[in-house]
């Protein structure tokens, strides 16, 4: 009850119209210069490269050489190259690489698929292809037994049935500067609530109020989290409405799966006010504040807030891997994309894991202090 | 009963000594004053009664419990008044008010009564929806008063409450002190100024150098120096006064100047009245009225700690 006090109080920042305005209007402004602006360098194609799959077709099979030769066909003209690999490659290698995105091996006992780890987009594209190719082989597989005829009527499908849905092949769903940016700065902003989170306790102590919270029948675990609560909770809602904003006013395509976008942007929430909050408690004074504010901009500027990175390779590669805001933009443009759940989860651990640790930390050194 | 025990409590800052091993009680319905020059420790002694900051040797007892096992109940029968202003500049006076109050477990009507009643006993029944940033630096006092009562404290504790403000904002608190205690509070009242001290507290401790030197009611401390004469002399103009010579007369501890008025220290075993009339009337001071009197609180504090209240 006295948490659920404390998390009201901190809400009211709301209440002023000033605070609340450059709080929304911040981030939806810089997603439209960007946005913007940067449209010609985007146009469709910058952040999803040529889609290279090299592959190696083992199959005895003997109809199914028909299928995948209509099958590759079909792809190139959308925009895909499967390349046949000769008898000495080693596909993985070429993937490792980073020659193509992908390399398929084909069976007699299906399909297996390697991925790459850097062209994460394109691969998942492919992927997705390649398992909708599968899925309807082993059905036309089945039905060949009884049927030939009717086989064929599968496989050549007509028009309205390709091999995947629509959105991951055409132009229009690649991201538009607008809807790599809307991602890319929503993730920037809430990384940015790690310096309201740094002030979070210092700003009690510098009211003096700190004093009248310690001598109150409230514990500190409960001002602790009464606090951290509000945060989250006010950082939720500026979300959720710049999402919303970016969705319905500037058209930038959130996917199909918006409550899981969601998701991996309030665990993000969670990791950048435990990054405040924990940094503030290991640095003391205002020292914590410039600290903050200098991580947020590397990890900005590397983890692809101005620019993707999705392309980055060697140094820079390893660099933008080290920022935060890469894992939450990753997964959100390989969740809204690529409809890749790998890197969703690899990111909500990831964040969740670095707040458990920077909150441990946080409380540990809270306890032993005097005050707050 | 006592509602404050403190056993020889000590508080070290590293090797710095703030508050060295002091010993005193208040009973039940006393206005307890703790008077000391800058620096001497009272505010580290309070917020450790106050359990804002750790003990580092002795007890502290509220209402016969210790607080050390008995946090809550501490918490929740303490009201402080900060020396420094804690208040949200952010938030109305009666979200400030309600807000504190609700810490310490107050709700829905009871809670709103008891924010109504607070904000009214300081004065800022009107003030309701103003935020404390356009308030004046003795309203913000009194909020800061408001927050610190709404639960009905058994003990309040108030350190230097009239810190810089206007004499009618001092007046007020001092009367709602007053009534408070009236009311059945206990109160620990924290000041530089030895009149407001002199004028509410029922029992006074004299702290310098984290010590407790001297403690009782005023006629207790003031008899401890006995020794001690005030003489007053109201003069026509105190212009010409030639200080040194009127210090260099035997006995005469010290003189000092107000307006008309030379007050003069001095032993009281020495009579030394006649020489210090004659030294006047060779500056040519034309004396109006001699009055002697009992030494005043001041006087009390200056021969016990060697150094005035204020001036530092
Ligand atoms: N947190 C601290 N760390 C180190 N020294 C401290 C700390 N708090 C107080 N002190 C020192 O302890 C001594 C007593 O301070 P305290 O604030 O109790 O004095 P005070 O009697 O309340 O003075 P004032 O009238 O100025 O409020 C001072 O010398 C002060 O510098
Ligand atoms: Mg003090």
């Amino acid at each position: 009850m006295n948490v659920f006090r404390i998390m009201l109080k901190e809400l009211k920042v709301i209440r002023d119209p000033k605070m609340l305005l450059f709080l929304l209007v911040s981030p939806l402004v810089t997603m439209l210069i960007l946005g913007t602006a940067l449209t010609g360098a985007f146009n469709g194609s910058l952040s999803v490269g040529e889609i290279n799959v090299l592959y190696k077709n083992n199959s005895s099979a003997s109809d199914f050489s028909r299928y995948w030769d209509d099958f590759t066909g079909q792809m190139r003209q959308a925009g895909i190259k499967l390349e046949k690999a000769d008898e000495k490659t080693d596909g993985k290698t070429e993937v490792k690489n980073n020659r193509y995105v992908g390399y398929a091996e084909i069976t007699d006992s299906g399909l297996e698929y390697y991925s790459s780890s850097q062209s994460l987009i394109e691969s998942g594209i492919a992927k997705s292809v390649l398992t909708a190719f599968a899925d309807r082989y082993r059905l036309a597989a089945v039905v060949a037994g009884t049927d030939s005829e009717q086989a064929d009527a599968i496989m050549s499908g007509n028009g309205s049935e390709s091999y995947v849905v629509e959105e991951s092949l055409n132009a229009t769903r690649k991201p538009g500067a607008m809807d790599y940016f809307a991602v890319a700065i929503t993730t920037m902003i809430i990384l940015y609530s790690a310096l309201t989170a740094a002030q979070l306790i210092d700003g009690e102590r510098k009211r003096n109020t700190a004093v009248r919270l310690l001598a109150s029948p409230v514990t500190k675990i409960e001002i602790f989290t009464g606090k951290l609560a509000g945060l989250v909770v006010l950082n939720a809602i500026l979300t959720i409405i710049v999402v919303l904003i970016s969705k319905y006013v500037f058209n930038a395509y959130w996917g199909e799966n918006l409550g899981l976008a969601f998701l991996i942007l309030f665990t993000e929430i969670i990791f950048a006010v435990s990054l405040g909050l924990g940094l503030s408690y290991i640095i003391k004074g205002n020292a914590s504040g410039t600290v903050v504010m200098i991580i947020i901009q590397l990890a900005a500027f590397l983890g692809g807030s101005y620019f993707p990175v999705e392309e980055a390779t060697g140094f820079m590669g390893a660099l933008s891997s080290l920022s935060p805001l890469q894992w939450s933009n990753a997964a959100l443009l390989e969740l809204i994309y690529a409809d890749n759940m790998s890197a969703t989860i690899n990111a909500m651990l990831l964040n969740i894991g670095f707040a458990v640790v920077l909150l441990g930390i946080a409380l540990t050194m809270m306890r032993r202090r005097e005050g707050l | 009963m006592n509602v404050l025990e403190v056993k020889q409590l000590s508080k070290k800052f590293g090797d710095f000594i703030a508050v060295d091993n002091i010993t005193m009680s208040v009973k039940e319905g006393e206005i307890f004053g703790f008077l000391g020059a800058n620096g001497a420790g009272k505010s580290t002694a309070i917020n450790m009664i106050a359990s804002l900051l750790r003990v580092t040797k002795g007890e502290i007892e509220v209402l016969g419990k210790n607080i050390a096992k008995h946090s809550k109940f501490a918490k929740m029968n303490i009201g402080i008044v900060p020396q420094e202003m804690a208040i949200y500049e952010d938030m109305t006076a009666y979200e400030n008010v309600r807000f504190f109050a609700g810490l310490y477990g107050l709700r829905g009507a009871e809670l709103k009564e008891r924010v109504i009643e607070a904000l009214a006993f300081v004065g800022l029944g009107d003030k309701h929806k103003s935020y404390p940033k356009n308030f004046s630096g003795g309203m913000k006092r009194r909020l800061n008063i408001a927050c610190a009562i709404a639960h009905r404290p058994k003990l309040l504790i108030m350190d230097e409450p009239t810190v810089g403000i206007d004499p009618q904002s001092r007046n007020y608190i001092l009367g709602s002190v007053k009534k408070l205690n009236e009311l059945g509070c206990t109160i620990i009242y924290t000041s530089h100024y030895m009149e407001e001290v002199e004028e509410i507290c029922t029992r006074i401790a004299i702290i310098d150098h984290g010590k407790i030197i001297a403690e009782g009611t005023k006629g207790q401390l003031k008899a401890i120096i006995t020794n001690q004469k005030n003489i007053s002399i109201e003069v026509r103009s105190a212009e010409n006064l030639n200080k040194s010579k009127l210090e260099a007369i035997a006995g005469v501890n010290r003189v000092e100047v107000e307006d008309r008025i030379v007050k003069v220290t001095s032993d009281s075993e020495i009579n030394n009245l006649n020489r210090i009339i004659q030294q006047l009337m060779a500056d040519d001071l034309e004396i109006r009225a001699v009055e002697e009197n009992e030494p005043s609180l001041e006087t009390v504090f200056l021969t016990l700690t060697g150094r005035s209240l204020r001036d530092q």
